[in-house]
């Protein structure tokens, strides 16, 4: 009777307690998009029609006292990056802490007050977006379509304009015909090897191999030696995203994710970007690839730090988060950046702009958000901490060390660097198939085949090769039915 | 009534047993995190126990970083005004609908109804839109003021209770000079406590563990636990030993309330199904 009782109380407690964990639904009733205020953006009251006033044009000491609120997902950059302390312990290293010491110095120099947010993601602050709310100013950059961009952001300037500042990079920022909507300050090298230098060298090598055949034989070792060859954290599906540029050097053409226009059959072997996943996921096979799930990326990227996995497939901004992570008395320059191997077409790098900020279309502070994405631009330091190469015009850019091994190699010759295409029509129509395909959220292009991989025997692919032929006809069928098709 | 025989009570007590393990094997690892040290939870298997019970360093950075005292404080305003409000709104609503004829009455009873069957978050862009227009957005009022609303389950409850009252006692109070209002304060709404229990336990308990409306509403420095809670949450990188340790503090305030109100929420449960 006692144990019953004992029981009873257990079982209640538990559903109490479980009660306790089951917060309500997370949801957010995802209707982005759906604004009537699609196509290019009106310049608002306080922008003129070329697309806003430049910094030059305001005294900025008018401004002095003023309030800007930037709200961003990089946590790291705001509240420092996650250490561990001489006990294990996981602690906020301030110093890291780039965005919020550049915010201190403007407010310093300016008079101009930054408050910074964090969000975990920047589709928090839409329904603010949605009210046409004035408490945003200036946010970094979610993965919005060019509808949202041009109800929610202020125009920036003139594609010219930013041309003329950015060079080429200001094609491949987010923009419809005339305007840019995202200024992005920096440039970087998208989707390269980064790896732990000791992980590697524990089986043999100094630096990544040149060639796939030997990039999967370093992977052998590696696993063999009982270190992951590459931490991939593909419990979730944005990692993927990687392969839209990896399929640019699979096919040695920047346009061949959007190239899947051109072709009926774009997630076989036969094309590039078919090619290019089915790579991934006979790496994931091999068993290069994580064998448990890591709970989330920052463990992911502790993986890497501590050696116990030794690469990642990803673009610069990854590196310095990394170094952060690396053991008290480590040394962080550990941890490299190299090109990826050459996968039949030839070595390159993907060279595109980085480190993207709006100013919000509600903003009552234009000027002042403006001011501050300006300094930020001409902050050469800061695009450098943050893993980038400060890409303005007239900015003196510091290059980060991290970009060492790529520089000498691209001026050698040995890899070439292709500069990401433009976010023309293309892209967008790409983007369009694939979204009414049921393919574009969530990466699931890429996520559904990984999927089917998982039910796949090493020796067996019929799931993965039924889930190609499946994605093929959806894109078939919808691309035919949007009635779009590869422009030259 | 018949014996049970050995073999079903043994079966009884292992299902009951495996039931147990089953339900609380989540719990286990959150217990064990909370106390690791984050080097100890990337390197150690989330079944492995932590090498040091005493480590209170996840919890002391939890409130200091999440400012998590506060949090508490403002779930705990928010839940006392809107429970309260509720209880005062579903009883007089439900005292109405249950003893009085008018016209429309089955109209807007089963209006009431209808709620259930509309999922929260399709309504959430129109109401935030009124909300933001009332200057409510980012105030606890938002929350407070959609948590104080009649539900129909509550309505219900109190039903299932007004039956069982006679409606003489309201006749016999009319025939002593009493006014409804005072009908209602003085012999209906105190019979009417112990549904009033089951209501605060159960939406008690759901309102401290909401997400979706208190994320939704509130910004910046106003924030009740969960999402205080949920402020930990990178873009990419979580500390999950630090978040363990603060939904164990979270847990710690329903704990209370669970062990000195366990009696009227095994009755809320109970009363609950039966309504």
């Amino acid at each position: 009777m006692k144990l019953k009782k004992i029981l009873a109380l257990a079982l209640t407690a538990a559903m109490t307690l479980s009660l306790a964990g089951c917060g309500g639904d997370s949801g957010n009733a995802d209707d982005a998009g759906k604004t009537e205020n699609a196509g290019p953006a009106e310049s608002s009251d306080e922008s003129d029609e070329e697309g806003g006033e430049t910094a030059e044009d305001v005294d900025i000491s008018s401004l002095a006292g003023t309030t800007i609120s930037v709200y961003t997902h990089g946590g790291n950059r705001v509240l420092g990056e996650e250490k561990k302390d001489e006990n294990g312990n996981t602690y906020r290293d301030e110093s890291y802490a780039y965005l919020k010491h550049v915010a201190e110095r403007f407010t310093e120099e300016t008079g101009i007050n930054v408050e910074l947010n964090v969000v975990t993601d920047e589709s928090e602050i839409e329904p603010l977006f949605k009210v046409e709310d004035s408490s945003v100013d200036v946010y970094t950059p979610p993965n919005w379509s060019l509808e949202q961009w041009a109800a929610y952001a202020e125009p920036y300037c003139t594609i010219e304009e930013a041309v003329e500042m950015y060079g080429d990079y200001a094609y491949a920022m987010p923009k419809d015909d005339t305007y840019i909507y995202n200024i992005m300050i920096g440039k970087a090298y998208d989707q390269c090897v980064v790896y732990n230098e000791e992980a590697i060298k524990s089986v043999g090598y100094d630096e990544i191999p040149g060639t796939l055949d030997e990039f999967n034989e370093m992977c052998a070792k590696l696993r063999d030696a009982g270190i992951t060859p590459i931490s991939m954290h593909r419990v979730e599906n944005w990692p993927l995203s990687t392969i839209n540029d990896f399929a640019c050097y699979v096919a040695g053409d920047s346009t061949a994710f959007s190239g899947m226009l051109k072709s009926d059959t774009p997630f076989s072997e036969s094309d590039p970007f078919g090619k290019t996943i089915k790579m991934y996921t006979q790496w994931k096979a091999d068993g290069f690839f994580e064998p448990e799930v890591y709970t989330d990326f920052g463990v992911a990227m502790d993986s890497v730090a501590y050696g116990k996995a030794a690469m990642m497939l990803f673009g610069s901004w990854v590196v310095p988060q990394i170094q952060g992570r690396v053991p008290d008395g480590t040394d962080p320059s550990i941890i490299k950046f190299a090109p990826a191997p050459d996968f039949g077409a030839g070595r390159y790098v993907l060279a595109a702009p980085a480190d993207g900020f709006s100013i919000s279309k509600f903003s009552e502070n234009k000027e002042a958000a403006r001011a501050f994405i300006e300094y930020l631009a001409d902050d050469a330091q800061f695009s450098a901490d943050s893993g980038n190469i400060a890409n303005k015009k007239g900015v003196e850019p510091v290059v980060p060390e991290l970009y060492a091994i790529i520089d000498s190699m691209v001026e050698s010759g040995e890899v070439q660097v292709m500069m990401k295409p433009a976010n023309d029509e293309n892209m967008q129509n790409n983007q369009a198939v694939l979204s009414e395909a049921n393919l574009w959220a969530d990466n699931n292009y890429a996520g559904l085949l990984f999927d089917a991989m998982d039910v796949t025997k090493p020796d067996d692919w019929s799931a993965y090769d039924a889930q190609v032929e499946a994605q093929n006809k959806l894109y078939v069928d919808y691309r035919d039915e949007l009635g779009v098709s590869w422009v030259d | 009534m018949a014996k049970e025989s050995k073999g079903f009570q043994a079966f009884r007590y292992i299902f009951l047993v495996l039931s147990s393990v089953f339900v609380l094997i989540p719990i286990v690892p959150l217990i064990y995190m909370a106390f690791k040290t984050g080097a100890e939870y990337t390197e150690t298997s989330v079944l492995t126990p932590p090498k040091n019970w005493f480590n209170m360093y996840n919890f002391a950075y939890a409130i200091r970083v999440g400012n998590l005292g506060k949090a508490l404080i403002t779930t705990v305003v928010v839940l006392a005004i809107s429970l309260t409000l509720q209880i005062l709104f579903t009883t007089m609503a439900a005292y109405v609908l249950h003893r009085f004829e008018f016209k429309m009455k089955k109209i807007v009873t089963s209006l009431f109804t209808l709620t259930m069957f509309i999922p929260l978050v399709t309504t959430q862009t129109v109401v935030f839109q009124i909300m933001y227009k009332l200057k409510l957005v980012s105030t606890i009022w938002s929350v407070i003021i959609l948590y104080s609303g009649v539900g129909c389950v509550g309505l219900y409850i109190m039903f299932n209770l007004l039956d069982s009252i006679s409606k003489e006692l309201d006749e016999a109070a009319l025939v002593d000079g009493a006014n409804y209002f005072t009908i209602f304060h003085k012999i209906i709404f105190p019979l009417l406590k112990p549904a009033c229990t089951t209501l605060l336990i159960l939406n008690g308990i759901s309102y401290y563990n909401d997400f979706y409306i208190p994320n939704l509403y509130l910004r910046k420095d106003v924030r009740t636990f969960t999402v205080a809670l949920y402020k930990f949450f990178g873009n990419t990188a979580t500390p999950f030993e630090i978040v363990a340790a603060a939904i164990l503090i979270g847990i710690i305030p329903i704990g209370i309330v669970y062990i000195f109100m366990q009696k009227y929420i095994f009755y809320a449960m109970a009363g609950a199904v039966k309504s």
